[in-house]
C-alpha cells in the first residue's frame, strides 16, 4: 500500500525580474493507493499529475509532506536509501517511442533488470529466459517474435507492451500508466488499458493511472478510484464510476463536458459547461483556484477557499461552496437526456 | 516486416541467423556505395603507410642534385625535390609522422572527452560542475599560438609528443557536446526507466547511454582527425617547429618558400603532392563519417 | 479572453442545439430530416472531387500504394471528417489535396478538382501557390510547432502576404486581427508573440488564422487537436466550428480520434491502409456502422457511456506500407466476417440509397 500525505512541490521561477517566485506545482496532495487497487488522477495539462507520478516513481524530488510506501516513510529516509522503495513503483511512460533503447534488443533491455533481479533472488541461469518468456507471455507478446528484434520493428502497441514487461521484471507493487495510452494507434488503445486491467487480477499489481481524458479511467477495471487535480490540489475525489455519473464540483464537470459527442449514438448533455478562460498559473486568486475561470463563480468563490469536504453523508468529496450534480455527460442515444445522470 | 506473430522454430532459426549475420553484417556498411568502397580504400592505403612507410625505403633517400624539381616521369612518378629526392618515397615514408601523431591524439581526445561528457553529464549536481570547469578552461587555451610555444621547448621531435600535444589540448569540444547529448538522453524514457529499475549508474552509462552517443563520437572522431592533420601540417609549414624528421607539413613548408611553388611552376608536383593526400584523407573520413552512424544506429540500417 | 461560458452547439449540424433537453431519439431524427434540406440549399455540388486518386511510394520492396483508388467528395459548406490510424494514408491524401505530396511519392493515378481551381495535380510553380493560399488553406499536423521561433507570429503573417504577391497588407493585417478576435484571442498581444509565449491552444488558432488569412474557401485540418488536452481541444473544436460557419467554408478534418470527427463532421469516410473503407452521414456511420473495420474500431473506442465491460479490443495491428495485402481485401486478417472471397479481389464499393458507400464482401451480403 501506498500512501501519499500532504506531498508539495515548487518548481523554481524563471528567474530575472520579471517573474519572481516559483510555479507551486502540487500544494498539498493526499490519497492511497491500495494493494490491487486502480486510482486514477484526472486533469489538463500543467495541473500537476505528471508531476506527483514522476515523484512517486522518485524521479523527482518533494519538498513537503511525506510518502509512506509500505509503512516506511520516505520523508525519514535519506535518498539513497529510498531507491529500493522507489524500485517498487514502476513508471509506463507516455511515449513508448523513446521509453525502450533504440541499439538493443528486446532480449537485451529485459534481461539487463531480470538479471538484477536474478541476483536478488538467487536464481540460476535458467530462470532468467523463462522468466522472460512468462512476461512476455503475460503482457500477450510471442517471446520468439519480439526478443530479437529492435524497439523500432515493433508496433506503438507492442512496444508499449514491451515497456509494461519491462516494468514487471522488478515485481512492483504499483505501475504508474502516464498517460500511457495518448500515443497509441486507437484500435490497439482499448489492448493496453485491459491488459492493464487484466495485470492487476492476474499479477496483483496496483495501477496509477494518470490522464486528461478521463472515459479511458473506466477501462482499468472495478473498484477504481479517481481524484481530479486542479492546479496541485485534489478538487474532487470519489469512484470512478461516482465522479464520471455525479461530478458536483464545476471544473470536473467542465472536463466531462469537453469529451467529444459521438453524434448518432450519444446525444449531448444538457448542461455542458466550459471554463471561461485558459489556464494561466501565475495567478494566485485568494478564494477557490478555480474562481477565475469558472464559469458559475458567485462572489463568494472569490473570498474564501473551499476545502476538500464531503458530500452528504456519501464517499464523495469535493472542494465547492456550492457542490451541484449537472447532467453534463453525454447521453447514449435512445435514452431520455433526464435519465443519464 | 511481417504480420504473423507466431513463428515455425525453423522460421525462428532461420532469423536468428540472419540476425546473427546482421551483427558481422555491419562491417559491410563501410563498402556498402562504390564511394564508401573508395573511401575505405583510402583510408587503409594510408593507414598502411603510416605502418609499413619507412621500411620501404633506404632511412636516408637517395639525393640526385642534377634532378632537382623534376617533373612526373616514369622513375619518378610524382617528380623530384629540391635535391633531387623521390618525391613519392617522401609521401610515403612522410606519412607516418602526422598520421599516427593526428590517431594518438585522436584517441587520446575520445577517451578523455567522452569520459568527461558522460560523467558530468550523467551526474549534472555531483561531477557535472567542476568537469565541465577544467574543460572550459582546456577550451579556453588557445591550441595553435600554445603548441607553437611549446615548440620552442620541444621539438616534436617524436611523433608520440606531438600526438599526446595534441590530444591534451584538443578534447574539450567532446567533452562539451558529449555532456550536451547524455543530459539530453538523460531524459529520455528508457534511461528514466533504467534508473527506476535500480540499475547502476555504471551499467547505465555503458548499456544505454554510451550506444546512442556513440554515432556521434564516431563522426566527431573522423572531424577530428582531420583536424589534428591541418594543425600538425600547419605547424611544420610555418616552420615553427624544426624539422628533424620528414613529413608532409615540412615538404610545404618546403615547396613554397624554397621552391617559390606558389609563383612558380617548377615544383608544382611537389606542392600538390602533399595536398591531394590532406585532401583525399579528408574526404575518406568525412564520407566515412556517415557509415559510422549507420554502423551504431540499427534504425538507418538498411541491410 | 474568451468568455465562452457554454459550447454552443448552433454550428453543429442540424440544429441539435435546443433539443438536447428532450428525449435525444427526437433530435436524431430531427438531424436526420434536416440534411437533405441543406443538402438542398447548398445546391448539393462538392467543392473538393478527389476521383479514383492513387498516392505510391518508391521503396526498395518497388512502388507501394499509400493511397489507393481513393474517390472522394466534400460537399460544399460541409465539414467532412476523415478518420484513419497512423499509416492509412490520410495524411498523404490530405498533402494530395495541395499537390504537395512528400517524396518518394507520386501520383500514379486520378484527379482533384477543386472549385475555382481545377484540377490541382496539374499545377505547377506560381498557379499553384497561389491556388494554395488563396484557395485552400491547409492547417499542417505539427502546426502547434510549426511556427518560425526566431519571429514574431505578426512578421510571419506578413511573409506570407509578401509571398503571395498580397499588396495590401494593411487589409492583410486587420483580416488577421479579425480572425483572432473572433477566436477570443488578444489580436495585438498574439501578433507581437514569439511562438514560444503561446499555448498549445493558442497556436493552433494562430495555424487557423494563417490559413484563413488569405481568403482560402478550403479548410483543411491535419490532426487539429493532436497533443492538446481535453479543454483545449473542446476549445479548439468550438472555433472550427465558428470559422467554418462564419467563413462558409468547405472543411476536411483528418484526426485519428473517432470523438473529434463524431463530434464535428458533418460526413465522415473511414480510412484504413490506403482505402476509404466506408463514408456517409456522420450520425448514421456511428449508429449503424456497415464495414467491420469501422465497428472495431467503435467497439473498441474507450467511450465515456455505455458499458466499458462489453468493449472489444481489435485484434491485430494497423498495416504499415510494406505489410498491405496486395491482393484482396486489406483488412481481412483483422476482420472477423472474413470469407473465402476476400482474399481473392478487394470489394467494390457499394452505394446504398441513403448516401452511404462502404466496400465490404459481407455487408453488401448483409445490405442486399
Amino acid at each position: 500500500m501506498i500512501e501519499v500525505r500532504e506531498i508539495t512541490r515548487t518548481f523554481a521561477g524563471r528567474g530575472g525580474l520579471v517573474r519572481r517566485g516559483g510555479v507551486r506545482a502540487l500544494r498539498g496532495v493526499s490519497f492511497t493507493i491500495p494493494d490491487h487497487g486502480a486510482v486514477s488522477l484526472i486533469g489538463e495539462s500543467g495541473c500537476g499529475k505528471t508531476t506527483l507520478g514522476r515523484i512517486l516513481c522518485g524521479l523527482e524530488d518533494f519538498d513537503g509532506g511525506d510518502l509512506v510506501v509500505d509503512g516506511q516513510s520516505l520523508a525519514a529516509l535519506k535518498p539513497a536509501q529510498r531507491a529500493p522503495y522507489f524500485r517498487r513503483i514502476q513508471m509506463i511512460h507516455q511515449d513508448p517511442y523513446s521509453a525502450l533503447n533504440p541499439t538493443r534488443t528486446i532480449g537485451q533491455i529485459l534481461a539487463d533488470p531480470l538479471g538484477l533481479r536474478a541476483r536478488q533472488l538467487g536464481k540460476g541461469g535458467g530462470w532468467l529466459a523463462d522468466r522472460r518468456a512468462e512476461l512476455l507471455g503475460l503482457v500477450g507478446l510471442d517471446p520468439d517474435y519480439v526478443l530479437p528484434r529492435y524497439p523500432h520493428m515493433l508496433s506503438g502497441g507492442m512496444r508499449q507492451r514491451v515497456v509494461i514487461a519491462r516494468a514487471l521484471t522488478v515485481d512492483p507493487e504499483v505501475l504508474v500508466a502516464d498517460e500511457a495510452v495518448s500515443m497509441i494507434d486507437v484500435s490497439l488503445r482499448l489492448g493496453i488499458l485491459q491488459l492493464l486491467r487484466d495485470l492487476r487480477d492476474e499479477v496483483g499489481v496496483a495501477v496509477l493511472f494518470i490522464t486528461h481524458d478521463v472515459a479511458t479511467a473506466r477501462y482499468i477495471g472495478d473498484g477504481g478510484r479517481l481524484h481530479v487535480i486542479y492546479r496541485g490540489t485534489v478538487i474532487e475525489q470519489g469512484s470512478t464510476d461516482t465522479i464520471i455519473q455525479h461530478p458536483v464540483h464545476p471544473y470536473t464537470q467542465c472536463l466531462l463536458s469537453a469529451i467529444p459527442v459521438l453524434r448518432g449514438i450519444e446525444s449531448p448533455a444538457p448542461a455542458r459547461l466550459a471554463p471561461t478562460a485558459p489556464l494561466d498559473d501565475r495567478q494566485e486568486p485568494p478564494g477557490c483556484l478555480f474562481e477565475p475561470r469558472c464559469p458559475l463563480a458567485a462572489p463568494e468563490c472569490a473570498q474564501r477557499q473551499p476545502p476538500l469536504s464531503q458530500l452528504g453523508g456519501t464517499a464523495q468529496e469535493h472542494a465547492c461552496l456550492f457542490p451541484k450534480a449537472r447532467p453534463v455527460v453525454a447521453v447514449p442515444a435512445g435514452l431520455a437526456a433526464g435519465q443519464g445522470d | 516486416m511481417t504480420t504473423t506473430v507466431t513463428l515455425t522454430p525453423e522460421q525462428l532459426e532461420r532469423a536468428m541467423r540472419r540476425s546473427r549475420r546482421r551483427a558481422t553484417g555491419r562491417w559491410r556498411l563501410f563498402v556498402s556505395t562504390p564511394g564508401r568502397a573508395a573511401a575505405c580504400l583510402i583510408v587503409v592505403v594510408f593507414a598502411l603507410m603510416a605502418i609499413a612507410g619507412p621500411y620501404l625505403y633506404p632511412a636516408n633517400l637517395p639525393i640526385n642534385p642534377d634532378n632537382i624539381y623534376a617533373p612526373p616521369s616514369l622513375a619518378h612518378p610524382l617528380g623530384t625535390d629540391f635535391e633531387g629526392a623521390d618525391t613519392l618515397a617522401l609521401i610515403v615514408t612522410g606519412a607516418r609522422y602526422v598520421l599516427l601523431a593526428a590517431a594518438i591524439a585522436a584517441i587520446i581526445t575520445m577517451v578523455i572527452g567522452t569520459a568527461a561528457g558522460l560523467a558530468a553529464g550523467y551526474y549534472p549536481r555531483l561531477a557535472g560542475p567542476a568537469i565541465m570547469r577544467v574543460t572550459d578552461f582546456v577550451l579556453a587555451i588557445p591550441g595553435f599560438p600554445v603548441l607553437l610555444v611549446l615548440s620552442t621547448i620541444w621539438q616534436f621531435g617524436s611523433l608520440v609528443q606531438m600526438g599526446v600535444a595534441l590530444g591534451v589540448f584538443g578534447w574539450g569540444g567532446i567533452a562539451r557536446a558529449v555532456r550536451a547529448q547524455t543530459l539530453s538522453l538523460r531524459e529520455r524514457g528508457f534511461v528514466e526507466a533504467a534508473r527506476g529499475l535500480g540499475l547502476p549508474g555504471r551499467r547505465i552509462i555503458s548499456t544505454e547511454l554510451l550506444p546512442n552517443i556513440a554515432p556521434y563520437i564516431g563522426m566527431n572522431l573522423m572531424l577530428t582527425l582531420t583536424g589534428f592533420i591541418y594543425t600538425e601540417v600547419g605547424l611544420f609549414f610555418l616552420g615553427a617547429v624544426s624539422y628533424s624528421s620528414s613529413n608532409w607539413g615540412v615538404m610545404l613548408n618546403n615547396a613554397v618558400f624554397q621552391a617559390n611553388a606558389v609563383t612558380s611552376t617548377r615544383a608544382l608536383a611537389y606542392l600538390l603532392s602533399p595536398l591531394i593526400c590532406i585532401l583525399l584523407i579528408t574526404i575518406a573520413l568525412v564520407t566515412l563519417a556517415n557509415a559510422v552512424d549507420e554502423f551504431f544506429n540499427p534504425r538507418l540500417r538498411r541491410i | 479572453m474568451t468568455r465562452i461560458t457554454r459550447f454552443s452547439r448552433a454550428a453543429g449540424p442540424a440544429g441539435q442545439t435546443g433539443r438536447a433537453g428532450g428525449p435525444a431519439g427526437t433530435a436524431v431524427a430531427a438531424g436526420r430530416a434536416a440534411a437533405p434540406e441543406r443538402e438542398g440549399q447548398l445546391a448539393g455540388a462538392a467543392a473538393v472531387q478527389v476521383q479514383d486518386l492513387t498516392v505510391a511510394f518508391s521503396t526498395p520492396a518497388g512502388l507501394l500504394p499509400a493511397v489507393s483508388h481513393v474517390s472522394l467528395d466534400l460537399a460544399r459548406g460541409q465539414i467532412t471528417g476523415l478518420v484513419g490510424e497512423s499509416g492509412s494514408g490520410k495524411s498523404t491524401l490530405a498533402l494530395t489535396l495541395l499537390n504537395a505530396v512528400p517524396q518518394p511519392g507520386q501520383v500514379t493515378s486520378g484527379s482533384v478538382h477543386i472549385d475555382g481551381v481545377g484540377d490541382v495535380l496539374g499545377l505547377h510553380g506560381p498557379a499553384l501557390r497561389r491556388a494554395r493560399g488563396a484557395r485552400i488553406g491547409y492547417v499542417f499536423q505539427a502546426s502547434q510547432n510549426s511556427l518560425n521561433p526566431l519571429k514574431q507570429v505578426g512578421k510571419q503573417l506578413l511573409d506570407l502576404g509578401r509571398s503571395h504577391g498580397e499588396r495590401d497588407l494593411r487589409g492583410l493585417l486587420s483580416k488577421a486581427r479579425r480572425l483572432l478576435d473572433d477566436m477570443g484571442m488578444d489580436a495585438e498581444r498574439v501578433l507581437a508573440s514569439f511562438q514560444h509565449e503561446l499555448s498549445g491552444g493558442m497556436r493552433q488558432r494562430v495555424g487557423i488564422v494563417f490559413a484563413l488569412v488569405l481568403n482560402a474557401h478550403v479548410l483543411i485540418l491535419d490532426e487539429p487537436t493532436t497533443a492538446l488536452d481535453m479543454l483545449t481541444q473542446a476549445s479548439v473544436m468550438e472555433i472550427v466550428r465558428k470559422v467554418h460557419a462564419e467563413h462558409h467554408l468547405t472543411t476536411l478534418i483528418i484526426s485519428h480520434d473517432v470523438g473529434v470527427i463524431g463530434d464535428l463532421a458533418h460526413r465522415m469516410a473511414v480510412m484504413y491502409a490506403g482505402r476509404i473503407v466506408e463514408e456517409g452521414p456522420t450520425e448514421a456511420v456511428l449508429a449503424g456502422p456497415r464495414h467491420p473495420y469501422t465497428r472495431g474500431l467503435l467497439a473498441a473506442m474507450p467511450r465515456i457511456t455505455g458499458d466499458a465491460g462489453l468493449a472489444t479490443p481489435l485484434p491485430g495491428r494497423p498495416p504499415d506500407l510494406a505489410s498491405i495485402p496486395r491482393q484482396g481485401c486489406v483488412f481481412r486478417d483483422r476482420c472477423p466476417l472474413a470469407m473465402p472471397e476476400c482474399e481473392q479481389a478487394e470489394p467494390p464499393v457499394t452505394v446504398t440509397s441513403d448516401g452511404r458507400q462502404f466496400a465490404c464482401y459481407a455487408a453488401a451480403g448483409d445490405a442486399a
